[in-house]
């Protein structure tokens, strides 16, 4: 009976062409996101390089003042990605994963964006996520939608009814040869992306495919409990598709401006002007304010006297600071709106699954806009590293040559993702588990002379 | 073309979706949607632009009070500027969300443009956003489908076709009449839009509606899309004449829309920058860079360039030392240095956004069998929401930046002294009236450029207009050819 049902579904023309092209765009998603791999890769090597050269040659411009050397160099440091980044990129085309910072006032370059062209980022990447959020739903929809009322409408019922020993468990046939389909087409894409990106089968991966795996079984389930509503073909691929849409394009997009509406963040703005104005208004102060306050958050520096000249490189470096300092208030609200952004589209996202799901590979895949903001956090701590490292350094007036500038090349930030299972899983395991139960409660009321 | 016959037909379309009764829950849905999409549009545009013209006041009052003091003190005390959004924003926001809104303006340096709406997404603008363009765009050709699919497929499979053909009546004038009566539902969603976009403007600051230039790009976008809405509903009629069930028309139909609205924008995006890569920021940097300091870098003291310029100009004025030139030397050397710095900058991003363009060719190209891209991108450039828009903003901002870092090195030339403060001596400073002299970043609108708006008169622009206007007169004549081919079973 399964090799005649499946020889059934593959007969139909317009089955296989959905069929291959499914496959066929989820092979260039993954060649996509092996690209995507590839150039962050190559743009974390030509930091690497480019920081060697660049700190080499104003070392031998400034040889003479290690101070001003300092007022050029930059710091190179970077967000690394896990080879799960090529499925589901998510943010992190928009923000970069290379940070190159002076030891200058932080608040003024760490927001610093990469250069991108926006039409790209508007229409999105082309990702095995986005493949297995939109697609897959699609091709279930297209082999399911006519499950049973292309039998009634081609006048087949009546006699499959009659001969079948149970009707339902008919159903159940054809529709568990479409599932395997389905679920073939999924896993040979898995064991490409497996074979072809540097993917290490870690608990983050199986979760990973798991939670894809999952994802197509809810849309099965919606389905299947469609169906067996025994609507004509047209209502039900009027009606799934229309679901389609409502999940995967509209209420996301709707969620996305209500929360855009909700929390402005002005505060993005009040920072950047608060930190120029916080170091710039400096220049024109007495210098024993500038001083009190940078010495009061860092006592260890009030051993060096102040010297008398117009300038000096402690006192500059102490205006510097003042400019974070006085834009953290700004800087920290500015958290705290992204913040509860982050927080309510992951309550919106239980009740959404193209939405949760997406959430989730992007945790999973350290693209979210959680790990961009950890990143950030690090960045800050990075940046007061490497202050402190030269401070003393540099109100000493130390020599140049004396550094071993070889010594500073890019340091990493590497995130570990911890995913709450019971959250990642619960939301979906509950849909599919209800509606397809739905759908067999509705299906036992199938006859077969209707 | 419009006989009576086809009157007759497209009104009996007409009355007969309404007696099916389907259309109310799609019209109330409908009508759902554009509301909460005005509400945003108008919400969005509002917000950012008072929080940005907040801004651009208070960093010009404070421009303006800082007190006496040395002209390159100011240069790097800069200035920003915000971008505002056009009125049109409400209607479509383009790229709006994917650029960035802020930008510091200093001496020496071409800053980014940072705080795009996209880098604070969670991710979920990744599904894409609800406008009103979007709904006419993705939302309304998927509804005129399933008001449509059925127009001739449904006769045939009743056989009233064969009756309605047996009467006299032409297939053109079957074929025309259920396009029109199907253009002029699609017409019922789209007035509302329209009128509500009308409102919006009218009651929104900025007052686009006062110029010529905002009524045309106004009736612009409605011309546009109601050629978009026909080649639609044409279309439809079209598959649906060509099908055998309406069950085949309307998954066809469902097919194209996926393919054309969902999968192709996505695809040759990707192709296209996946054959014209473009450069990450270190690698632009490090290229600028590298151009700088073969051309000539005033920050390296023994630079070759500047050292000669150094000797020409003491030859010049036939002094020693350049303590004696009769200006501030090293005003004059930064202005030399941010004249070249910005020459630089300017043709290496010019040659970036060369890339972008072709990056986006291969999506332009495609409008030839994709007339939502073509709406999609005159909408864009019509509302000043595309790539050109906000190109023009960062010009105007970098014009601005460099007018502002050489008006402080020539005021240092001028009013500096060549000699250095004497121990105990203050450093020098010039009036703070200087200040309020230099005049505010405002930024313009980029106006229409008849024939063509701005951004419609790049390549792209003009080419997805053409296309359009293609698409519309095809999908008529496609009408009449179909008429004589399609057969009645």
């Amino acid at each position: 009976m399964y090799r005649l049902l499946t020889k059934q579904v593959l007969r139909s023309r317009s089955t296989v062409i959905v069929t291959l092209f499914v496959l066929a765009l989820g092979i260039v998603s993954v060649l996509m996101g092996e690209q995507f791999l590839n150039k962050q890769q190559r743009a974390i090597d030509e930091a690497a390089h480019y920081q060697r050269e660049h700190i080499q040659q104003n070392a031998q411009w400034h040889a003479d003042d290690l101070g001003l050397l300092l007022y050029y160099l930059r710091f190179t440091f970077i967000n690394s990605f896990d080879p799960l980044t090529a499925l589901s990129i998510g943010q992190r085309d928009v923000n970069s994963s290379i940070q190159r910072v002076t030891i200058r006032g932080l608040e003024g370059q760490k927001y610093d964006t990469d250069l991108h062209n926006p039409a790209n980022l508007q229409v999105g990447n082309l990702d095995l996520g986005f493949v297995i959020i939109y697609l897959f739903p699609l091709l279930i929809i297209a082999f399911t939608y006519d499950l049973l009322s292309e039998e009634k409408e081609g006048g087949t019922w009546r006699l499959v009814a009659s001969q079948a020993s149970s009707p339902l468990l008919y159903l159940g046939y054809k529709l568990s040869v479409r599932v395997g389909l389905v679920y073939a087409v999924w896993f040979l894409l898995w064991v490409f992306a497996l074979l072809r990106l540097p993917l290490s089968l870690n608990v983050n991966t199986l979760v990973f495919i798991g939670l894809s795996g999952l994802y197509l079984a809810f849309w099965l389930a919606l389905c299947a409990w469609a169906v067996s509503w025994q609507r004509s073909s047209s209502f039900n691929a009027l009606s799934l598709l229309s679901v389609w849409v409502i999940l995967a394009v509209l209420l996301p997009a709707s969620l996305n401006s209500l929360l855009a509406n909700l929390y402005p963040v002005p505060e993005a703005l009040s920072t950047m002007v608060e930190q120029r104005d916080g170091y710039h208004e400096k220049w024109d102060l007495e210098k024993e304010t500038t001083m009190k306050s940078f010495f009061a958050e860092y006592p260890q520096y009030q051993k060096y006297p102040l010297p008398e000249a117009n300038f000096s490189w402690l006192w500059y470096y102490a205006m510097q600071h003042m400019g974070d300092a006085e834009s953290r208030q700004s800087s920290e609200a500015m958290r705290e709106k992204i913040r509860q952004r982050e927080q309510a589209s992951r309550v919106a996202a239980w009740f959404i699954p193209p939405l949760h799901t997406q959430l989730l590979f992007n945790d999973l895949a350290q693209s979210s806009l959680d790990n961009y903001l950890s990143f950030l956090d690090e960045t800050e701590d990075f940046h007061e590293k490497m202050r402190l490292y030269f401070y003393p350094k540099i109100f000493e007036d130390a020599s140049v040559g004396k550094e071993n500038w070889e010594s500073f090349t890019p340091e990493y930030f590497a995130e570990t993702p911890e995913v709450d299972w019971f959250l990642a899983f619960a939301p979906l395991l509950l849909l599919t588990v209800g509606l397809f139960a739905f759908a067999v409660l509705n299906a036992r009321k199938l006859k077969a002379l209707e | 073309m419009f006989n009576e016959i086809s009157r007759l037909i497209a009104r009996q379309f007409w009355s007969s979706t309404f007696r099916s009764g389907i259309v109310y829950p799609i019209l109330g849905l409908w009508f759902l949607m554009v509301a909460y999409a005005a509400y945003s549009g108008w919400e969005s545009y509002t917000t950012h632009n008072h929080i940005r013209s907040h801004y651009q006041q208070e960093t010009r009052a404070s421009w303006e009070n800082n007190p006496d003091k040395h002209p390159h003190r100011m240069a790097h005390y800069g200035s920003f500027a915000f971008r505002l959004k056009h009125p049109l924003s409400m209607f479509d926001f383009g790229l709006e969300s994917f650029t960035g809104n802020a930008v510091f303006l200093e001496a020496h340096k071409q800053n980014s443009v940072n705080f795009s709406e996209a880098s604070f997404s969670t991710g979920l603008l990744r599904f894409g956003e609800i406008s009103l363009a979007m709904l006419l765009q993705v939302i309304l050709p998927l509804i005129i489908f399933f008001l449509g699919f059925s127009a001739v497929a449904a006769e045939r499979e009743q056989e009233t076709l064969r009756m309605i053909l047996s009467q006299g009546i032409s297939w053109k004038e079957v074929l025309v009449g259920k396009s029109l009566g199907l253009a002029a539902l699609a017409l019922l969603f789209f007035l509302p839009v329209i009128l509500v976009t009308l409102v919006l403007l009218l009651f929104s600051e900025g007052g686009v509606l006062t110029t010529t230039d905002g009524w045309l790009r106004f009736i612009g976008i409605f011309i546009s899309y109601a050629l978009f809405l026909v080649i639609t509903s044409v279309v439809t009629v079209l598959i649906s004449a060509a099908s055998k069930s309406s069950k085949g028309a309307l998954v066809k139909l469902l097919a194209v829309w996926l393919f054309l609205i969902v999968l192709l924008p996505r695809t040759t995006q990707a192709l296209g920058g996946y054959v014209y890569p473009a450069p990450s920021r270190v690698e632009f940097e490090a290229d600028t860079e590298e151009e700088l300091i073969q051309i000539g870098d005033s920050h390296n003291p023994d630079d070759p360039h500047f050292n000669a310029l150094r000797d020409s100009v003491l030859s010049v004025y036939q002094v020693s030392s350049v303590e004696q030139l009769p200006f501030n030397y090293s005003g004059f050397v930064m202005r030399e240095g941010e004249r070249i710095s910005a020459e630089i900058y300017n043709r290496h991003i010019q040659s970036l956004h060369r890339t972008y363009q072709q990056q986006n060719r291969f999506t332009q190209l495609t409008a030839l069998i994709n007339p939502y891209l073509a709406i999609k991108t005159v909408s864009m450039a019509l509302s000043g929401t595309d790539f050109t828009a906000y190109r023009d903003f960062q010009q105007q901002a970098e014009a601005y930046r460099y007018q502002l870092a050489q008006t402080m090195n020539e005021l240092q030339m001028e009013l500096i002294s060549n000699r250095a403060p004497a121990p105990g001596e203050g450093p020098y400073a010039i009036s703070r009236a200087y200040w309020s002299e230099f005049p505010d970043f405002e930024y313009e609108w980029p106006a229409l450029r008849w024939p063509a708006p701005s951004g419609i008169a790049t390549r792209g622009g003009s080419w997805s207009w053409i296309v359009l206007f293609i698409w519309g007169m095809t999908s008529v004549g496609m009408l009449t050819y179909t008429a004589k081919r399609v057969k009645v079973f």
